[in-house]
């Protein structure tokens, strides 16, 4: 008997294990593992089981539906992004923030912590990295550092970066609310807040540099995650990393100007563009948020049309029944994807009247949008549509059942590192949330574990899965010439990740005892 | 066919990302009218589709 559930337990797992081996060890993009991924999960559930047409039919409308919900934010926050960087506002900010402080360690902790994560909270999907790496080179740090450092940086805000993308796929698969989710996901990220500065300074300076950081990392770290944590439970999650990390740049340039971090005199570069100006966007996307989040009328006016469709109960051969129900619902103006594109596009047109943009700006930045939008989408949707096919066939239960049986109380220790993988495998919080999220979710109601805290350890360590994801390293490598040298970073940012995920399982343990 | 397939690179990727949006809205409706054949057919398509992003993804 147990040898059948093993058997049965690995037919369950072998469409991620496809995913994780030609990822990994084949060096395969995420929506070529992703739709290969997809065939395994179609063969095995058709002739494993018991999958049949309509089964495959419904599932995956509501892994299109799914996809979408999750694809609105994601294409928002990358038009806005480019919106934003063809007027030069990002190298913008980057001078802006250099001219406050010489010292090493908080060019350090503003680059590489601060400023990635707040790249992290527009945009996402490897460009924190690709864009702080070089602008740390020219401030003298190696190339390896200055990927490193990043990478290491950023992770903490990945979740409610990018406008909340991975927050929102971890909603839409588990099916819980912001109001659930959000408090236990806001406190794992905010201790990360902590520990990916102390890294982040460490990678560089050691133990030394970060002793003489450690003001500075207590008062911003304080902040970015106190924010983050308000931010996250009072609805306005799209914001999580976006908002933590505007104030923890305020505080950042506050501390810089303390004089134990202001021995060195800072550059005296200038920009074309004001800090003001190109911080605009932003503050515009700030007004359109809260004003669609909290202010009721506003919020109930654009959340009048909602998409979705009614599915009928079905039932596989095996006899699994998924329960008849509504797919996840599209809020065609009140997404946060709607909120995102006013934003660009009132961006756009003050952008425009101001004369920032060269001729034929909108072509670039629509194709730039397309270019690199189109694989990410890619993959999320092969990816979403394979979770769907395994969730209406059982096998998420059984995958769950194997590793409660195996784990069972002790299971918060081992939940961040599903998530670390699933990013890593991946290159994506948000995907790692979409293959993971169900599994996790089923197994701490079968070990008897609370979902919530479970699924924010699902998160956090997916986020953590930023720092160590080849995808990401890449990227990052080859805008320093580090193309094809990718190993000694990969190396560097490997142990910093693997110790704070294990950090993370412990506490998530210890939460776990103590709620 | 290679070149070809480098040369439309952009257009063809978008083109299999429409097509697995809309597909299984069409699995969708073919299925809440019981019409398997089309669910059949529908499935091949998506089938393909994922071939091609599998090889070129």
């Amino acid at each position: 008997m147990v040898d059948i559930f093993f058997v049965k337990w690995i037919f369950a797992f072998s469409p991620i294990l496809t995913v994780l081996v030609l990822m990994i060890f084949k060096n395969w993009s995420g929506s070529r593992a992703g739709a290969a991924g997809w065939f395994v999960s179609l063969v095995t559930a058709t002739f494993v089981f018991g999958a049949h047409p309509l089964l495959i039919a419904y599932s995956q409308a509501k892994g299109a539906l799914l996809s979408l919900n999750v694809l609105y934010i994601i294409w928002a926050a990358l038009l806005l992004y480019n919106v934003v960087n063809e007027t030069g506002a990002i190298k913008a900010i980057g001078i802006g923030i250099q001219r406050f402080s010489g010292d090493k360690s908080i060019q350090i902790l503003i680059f590489g912590w601060i400023f990635a994560s707040f790249l992290q909270g527009v945009a996402g999907y490897g460009v924190p990295i690709a864009v702080v790496a070089p602008l740390l080179v020219g401030l003298g740090f190696s190339p390896v550092v200055a990927v490193a450092v990043p990478a290491i940086g950023h992770s903490w805000s990945v979740t409610f970066g990018s406008m909340g993308a991975s927050f929102q796929a971890l909603m839409s698969v588990s099916g819980l609310g912001a109001q659930y989710l959000a408090p236990w996901s806001a406190i794992l990220l905010g201790i990360t807040t902590f520990l990916c500065g102390i890294c982040a300074v460490h990678v560089y300076g050691g133990w030394k540099m970060t002793k003489h950081s450690f003001l500075a990392i207590l008062v911003i770290g304080t902040a970015m995650a106190g924010t983050q944590y308000i931010l996250a439970i009072s609805g306005m999650w799209t914001l999580g990393g976006f908002g933590a990390s505007l104030v923890g740049l305020g505080s950042g340039l506050a501390v810089a100007k303390l004089k134990i971090y202001n021995q060195v005199p800072p550059s005296q570069t200038q920009s074309e563009m004001g800090l003001g100006w190109a911080l605009s966007a932003y503050l515009i996307l700030i007004v359109i948020v809260s004003s669609g989040v909290m202010i009721p009328p506003v919020k109930a006016f654009l959340g009048q049309i909602k998409l979705t469709l009614a599915f009928p109960e079905i039932v596989s051969f095996k006899g699994w029944i998924t329960q008849a129900g509504e797919g996840k619902a599209i809020n065609i103006f009140g997404h946060g994807g709607a909120l995102l594109l006013y934003a660009t596009i009132i961006g756009f047109l003050v952008y425009r009247s101001k004369g920032f943009y060269r001729s034929h700006a909108l072509n670039t930045i629509v194709q730039k949008t397309i270019k690199s939008g189109v694989p990410t989408s890619l993959g999320i949707v092969s990816m979403v549509c394979f979770a769907m096919i395994m969730d209406h066939c059982q096998m998420i239960i059984i995958l769950a059942e194997g590793i409660s049986r195996v784990f069972g109380s002790f299971y918060p220790l081992v939940s961040p590192w599903i998530g670390l993988l699933g990013a890593f495998m991946t290159g994506s919080n948000t995907n790692s949330n979409v293959v993971f999220g169900v599994l996790q979710q089923e197994t701490a109601q079968l070990a008897g574990l609370s979902a919530s805290l479970i699924l924010a350890a699902q998160t956090t360590g997916g986020a953590l899965g930023s720092m160590i994801a080849p995808a990401k390293i890449l990227v990052g490598c080859s805008t320093v010439g580090l193309s094809g040298k990718e190993g000694p970073v990969l190396k560097a940012t490997l142990q910093y990740g693997l110790i704070i995920t294990g950090s993370v399982g412990m506490i998530t343990m210890l939460f776990s005892f103590i709620r | 066919m290679d070149s070809l397939l480098k040369k439309h690179s952009t257009i063809l990727k978008t083109t299999a990302l429409i097509l697995m949006l809309v597909i299984p809205f069409l699995l969708y409706a073919a299925a809440w009218h019981g019409s398997i054949l089309q669910v059949k057919l529908l499935i091949a398509i998506f089938v393909v589709n994922m071939l091609f992003v599998m090889k070129n993804g």
